[in-house]
């Protein structure tokens, strides 16, 4: 069988045994579902660009089964598998075993999305992830609304993704195109297309105004998952910009590249600013990411190379730093029983460990030039700038200096001030805890330093796609 | 001599409105089934009667089909009957609303 | 793209060593800092010392200048065409080393008494080892974005040691107030790279500096303003100068060493570094000069009226400082970086000798409460009075020497106002040194007086914070402490004379030639000549000082002031006038203009905006398809009968419908 089936099938497949366990089993299931994870982790890396294609449809249009990397989507696989193994490795809650299944099962419909080389696929894959996590917000969230919250609002996004992907199949004649330096596609239905992908995808990422789902969803969901669909989950949508809209209707994301990169200098601003006085240090991180994401938005809206090279970045570095980021929190609310920043307060002294890990992740998180973050923001922004856009580069610096101001809020009303004696003290990161999010820091520091294969190898598709751009 | 169509046609409708009565008017079940019952036998009637006058099998095989589903229909309806109404003294169909929105 | 200019491209292991070596240095502590105790301090001193040696070694290579390429340039790595790494070790970034390097020795090394006995010994040196690494980053680097990645390494450092005590509230937030106004600078950085990298694409110094001639003025101003936000926020110059005298929170030897000695003058450094660009942007020079001269004004200003002894010695750096960005501004760079030299040495050495008065005073640093210290601590004495004297620019000391070749300078290049400023203020930094020096060694030991006697409001003590103060008191060798404060005593008093003297032809100007001499200077930009001597000028500095000396003395140390002194300092506090109290209010114009802006806007965000207003409409669909609902429900009776006569009535209707239609047809 081939390994990209292979690193698809795996996690599912392994989630669904793992029902078969007893139910209390819990470090069992954690040990399972990350030796499965970071099996996907090897077979990703060993598949690299090998394909696998079954046929799916001849009529209306050509579709097939056809799954395989593409060198965008190689990083975002790679991503996908560490940070669910980290996620998993951290997860400590009431029936741990289900949540391990569900997040194998949510691990193996995002690797079916990113490895997907069919738009039908994509699109199928694209509502199948939405339900493992539909069903953790059921069984581990505050209030049910939030879970169909996410659903629908994510549903009605994967609509007109298939409503897109129909027309897109009908009139183009096949639905093979993903990372295939496809024609470009122009036409009387054109911008109607653009105009469903593009909606799924603002809803993903998400972009300002169709966010809301995000802040209750994030702080709803327990850590584990909540690190995995933040991390990965949410690049679905700005993976989408990359590899299809700008691939198969760059005439189209040129044509709005105004609405989009306001939207996103909106987002910016508006996370970065809602992140400010946020309480709960779940929403402080999820604003965040309305914040981090929107300048994605802003280099995809430019359309230049260097832009979307530090977009590619900046899209694995915040996977790396939010997962961390959610990782972190979980470990604190874990010890402390809440998320309310200003309950909490002077865990530095006892828990030296842990507040070096949160340190680490908050300064990724706020740019901290030597870290990913930094990288990322920077190639960006050169990118933009050099495209001639400057009021957005204005516009994202101010952020980044409101991101620092935010990022150290979160990190000192946690970690400084004195410590509360009437509390007990509860240990410092164990081993599991630590190895959970070492490799994320670690490949943080990592990409930090050193992001040339990022940057690298992917001029390629990069160039071929932003080449055709009128 | 064979019996002309018009009869037949008059014997089936005329059935066909007595199951229907029966099915809205009465509350027992095992009657609205019987009703049902008689709606078929109404259709099967004409399919036959049809059958002969224009010389096609196809509406008698029809009539064996509508039989037998017919009788599948009975089985289940009567155990979803017995099923409901055990516990009860007595069968009327309007004590059964769980389905209401 | 990747030909230097600066630097004689080669392999020069020895600079990465001396790089590296206090980053390992930092980790280790960090990992092992429980196993270490104690010996922390030593590792850290050690490799920072190993670290100056090799500087020392380098020196060679350093000041080589072969063809136009001058000092040694070893590359390291690249992210792509245009964006390498390197490091460049040249006589600027070589004099930046040493001071880092041997000042920073000193210093980690005065530490391991200062902070003998505090709960997270190991961790204090982890961070100063980390800040000797990213300070030499940022002077090590051979391009902007490898300058820019030390810009906030420093930053962090400073964070982290300035909220060192990270219980006591006031070190968090000052922390965190000097590490974002540092973004602001970080970020105005980055617009520059932005800049460079559009119009030369590539971010090299060499590749820039090259570029420079060739790049428009306005484009060049606002290179070199974007670079200065990054230089003044790091460097404490007006309007971003609010968070270096709160950042006095952090433990004594980080004052010394980040918050006067390295990273605050970062921002000369940056200037310096950037001649070239400045040279052919006399717009920038009068901007940056005027700043400069602004900020030492205002620094000596307010240094007149703190009481705390570690906030004067601040507002004495950032005037300081404010002399340096003088001089480099105007195109003194010569000047400018030789204040930042002999300042390294004077400022360590008054915190250090600061540092040893609060260490003896159980962490008292209100000059009201202490007096008399002459005869408990000469050492101190003596140690504070030879920093007085160097930093006031009383002749013959090192501080003249640098202090009037900026002011000099200020008026060769044409500024006279800029002269005018930097004669003035060295009157007022006279009188606030005294001051400081009168008040606390000088008259009768006012330890016991009841605060309010003395006109002291309630304020939260500094230091660290209650409950370490018996470990404070632990007994460290005294020696640890004073050894490195007496060998700093040396190159205050006498290293500007070794060096400085004989204006031009100095050897300090023979060392830089290569670097600055060789510059063409346009225009306005170029000396002028002038009708008054360098001698001449001089004189008048020191007269100004001599000015404020004799203010000081009147009223701290003639026999009457020491009488009753008590009585005099509380209605000193009580008449300081409200506007330096409270700091020209720039802190509250921040607030009012930014912190509050954003707190309100998220509030309204948060609460407002995104839960009524943007999820309503989301709330809107959901509310009409739950009417819709509950509209339908109610035909479900759930009666079987019911359902039957629909049926038979919508069977009867299509019935109806064809037999009508058939009728018409």
């Amino acid at each position: 069988m081939s390994l990209v089936l292979a690193t698809i099938l795996l996690p599912i497949v392994a989630g669904a045994l793992l029902f078969a366990l007893p139910r209390n089993s819990e470090t069992a299931a954690r040990a399972i579902g990350a030796l499965v994870a970071a099996a996907t982790v090897a077979t990703t890396v060993v598949a690299g660009d090998a394909q696998w294609s079954f046929h799916w449809l001849s009529r209306p249009f050509t579709a097939a089964f056809h799954f395989g990397a593409t060198p965008i989507s190689y990083w975002l696989a790679l991503l996908l598998a560490i940070c669910t193994a980290c996620a998993i490795a951290a997860t400590r809650v009431s029936r741990t075993r289900d949540m391990v299944a569900l997040i194998l099962i949510l691990e193996g419909a995002m690797m079916g999305l990113f490895l997907a080389r069919d738009l039908l696929v994509f699109a199928l894959c694209w509502d199948l992830m939405l339900i493992p996590v539909f069903f953790a917000l059921v069984g581990w969230g505050e209030h049910p609304a939030t879970a169909w919250r996410y659903l629908i609002y994510n549903f009605a996004g994967g609509l007109t993704l298939l409503l897109a992907t129909a027309a897109f199949g009908v009139i183009y004649g096949s639905t093979d195109v993903i990372g295939r330096g496809a024609a470009p596609f122009a036409g009387g239905w054109a911008e109607w297309i653009y105009a469903g992908f593009a909606f799924a995808f603002l809803v993903k990422t998400p972009v300002w105004p169709l966010h809301t789902w995000m802040p209750p969803t994030y702080s709803g969901l327990p850590s584990p998952m909540v690190s995995v669909v933040s991390a990965v989950q949410s690049k679905a949508g700005l993976y989408g910009f990359i590899a299809i809209a700008l691939a198969l209707l760059p005439a189209y994301v040129h044509a709005f590249a105004l609405p989009l990169m306001i939207l996103g200098a909106i987002s910016l601003v508006y996370g970065a600013v809602v992140a400010l006085v946020q309480n709960d240090v779940k929403r402080v991180v999820a604003y965040s990411s309305l914040s981090h994401l929107g300048l994605i938005a802003i280099a995809v809206a430019s359309g230049n190379q260097l832009a979307l090279k530090g977009a590619l970045v900046y899209i694995v570095a915040h996977g790396l730093f939010s997962a961390a980021l959610f990782i972190v929190l979980g470990y604190v609310e874990e010890r402390e029983d809440t998320r309310s920043l200003s309950r909490l307060g002077g865990l530095g002294w006892r828990n030296p460990r842990l507040a070096g890990a949160l340190c680490v992740a908050a300064l990724a998180a706020l740019g901290l030039p030597g870290l990913a973050g930094f990288a990322g923001e920077l190639i960006i922004l050169i990118g933009v700038y050099q495209a001639g856009y400057v009021w957005p580069v204005i516009v994202a610096l101010v952020a980044i200096v409101a991101a620092s101001a935010y990022m150290l809020r979160l990190y000192q009303d946690i970690m400084n001030g004195p410590p509360d004696d009437d509390v007990p003290v509860r240990p410092d990161l164990g081993w599991r805890e630590a190895l959970a999010v070492a490799p994320l820091l670690a490949a943080l520091v990592a990409v930090g330093v050193y992001p040339a294969p990022l940057l690298g190898t992917h001029a390629a598709p990069v160039v071929t796609t932003s080449s055709r751009t009128p | 001599m064979p019996v002309p169509i018009g009869n037949y046609l008059a014997l089936a409708t005329v059935m066909f409105f007595i199951g229907v009565a029966g099915v809205i008017v009465r509350r027992n079940p095992l009657v609205m089934l019987m009703s049902i019952e008689l709606m078929f036998n109404a259709a099967n009637l004409l399919l036959i009667a049809y059958a002969r006058l224009w010389l096609q099998n196809a509406g008698q095989i029809f009539a064996f089909l509508v039989i037998t589903v017919a009788a599948a229909e009975a089985a289940i309806g009567l155990a979803i009957i017995v099923t409901t109404f055990r516990p009860e003294k007595y069968v009327d169909v309007d004590d059964i609303r769980t389905l209401h929105g | 793209m990747t030909q230097h200019v600066l630097g004689v491209s080669g392999s020069y292991p020895l600079i990465v060593a001396l790089w590296l070596l206090p980053l390992a240095g930092a980790l280790f502590c960090w990992a092992f800092g429980p196993q270490l105790r104690a010996m922390a301090g030593w590792v850290a001193s050690t490799v920072v010392a190993a670290s100056f040696v090799l500087t020392a070694l380098s020196w060679g290579a350093a000041t080589q200048n072969a063809g136009g390429a001058l000092g040694a340039h070893q590359p390291l790595l690249s992210w792509m065409p245009g964006l390498d790494f390197g490091l460049l070790l040249d006589p600027l970034s070589l004099l930046w080393t040493f001071i880092i390097t041997g000042v920073g020795f000193l210093i980690v090394f005065y530490s391991m008494g200062y902070m003998d006995g505090d709960r997270a010994f190991a961790r204090f040196f982890a961070y100063m080892s980390f800040f000797v690494f990213a300070m030499l980053t940022l002077v090590l680097s051979d391009n902007f974005v490898g300058l820019l990645v030390g810009w906030g390494l420093v930053g962090l450092a400073s964070y982290f040691l300035i909220g060192f005590w990270f219980e006591r509230p006031s070190a968090v937030a000052a922390a965190r107030k000097a590490f974002v106004i540092n973004v602001v600078g970080d970020v105005g950085m980055m617009f520059t790279i932005f800049l460079i990298f559009a119009n030369v694409h590539s971010v090299g110094f060499g590749d820039t500096f090259a570029a420079a001639a060739t790049l428009g003025p306005g484009l060049l101003f606002a290179i070199c303003l974007a670079l200065f936000i990054g230089a003044a926020a790091k460097s404490a110059q007006v309007p971003l100068h609010t968070w270096l005298p709160d950042a006095m929170e952090g433990p004594t030897p980080v004052s010394a060493l980040i918050h006067a000695a390295t990273m605050v003058t970062a921002g000369v450094y940056l200037v310096a570094r950037c001649a070239p660009l400045w040279n052919h942007s006399h717009d920038a020079q009068i901007l940056v000069g005027t700043v400069g001269g602004v900020t030492a004004l205002a620094g000596a200003l307010l240094g007149m009226a703190q009481w705390d002894i570690k906030r004067i010695l601040a507002y004495s750096t950032m005037s300081q400082i404010g002399y340096m960005i003088m001089g480099v501004g105007v195109g003194a760079y010569e000047g400018g970086v030789a204040h930042f030299f002999t300042h390294a040495f004077f400022k360590a050495q008054l915190f250090l000798g600061s540092g040893l008065i609060i260490h003896a005073l159980a962490n008292e640093q209100d000059v009201r409460r202490m007096g008399g210290l002459w005869r408990r601590m000469p050492f101190a004495f003596w140690v504070m009075l030879t920093g007085v004297l160097s930093i006031c620019g009383v002749p013959g000391f090192s501080g003249f020497f640098s202090k009037d070749q900026v002011v000099y300078g200020a008026l060769q290049h044409g500024y006279p106002w800029l002269y005018a400023i930097g004669v003035v203020t060295a009157g007022i930094t006279a009188y606030y040194m005294f001051r400081l020096l009168f008040i606390t060694f000088l008259g009768e030991y006012r330890g016991d007086v009841a605060p309010a006697d003395l006109g002291i409001a309630g304020e939260a003590p500094a230091g660290p914070p209650p409950g370490e103060e018996e470990a404070h008191h632990a007994h460290a060798p005294a020696w640890l402490m004073n050894a490195p404060v007496a060998i700093l005593v040396v190159p205050t008093v006498a290293i500007g004379a070794a060096l400085m003297y004989g204006g031009p032809d100095s050897r300090w100007s023979a060392f830089f030639a290569p670097l600055f001499g060789g510059e063409p200077v346009s225009g306005a930009a170029g000396t002028v000549t002038l009708g008054i001597s360098e001698w001449a000028t001089s004189a008048m500095l020191f007269a100004f000082v001599l000015i404020g000396f004799a203010i000081a003395w009147r009223r701290y140390a003639t026999a009457g002031a020491k009488q009753n002194a008590v009585e005099r300092l509380r209605r000193e506090s009580i008449g300081m006038p409200a506007l330096l109290v409270n700091r020209f209010y720039v802190d509250d114009v921040i607030d009012i203009l930014f912190v509050r802006p954003a707190q309100s806007l998220g509030a309204f965000f948060g609460r407002v905006l995104d839960p009524r207003v943007l999820d309503g409409a989301v709330r809107d669909v959901v509310f009409w398809a739950r009417w819709l609902g509950t509209a339908f429900r109610s035909f479900q009776t759930g009666l079987v009968r019911a359902y039957a006569l629909v049926l038979v009535f919508g069977a009867a209707c299509f019935i109806a419908y064809y037999a009508f239609a058939g009728s018409v047809r």
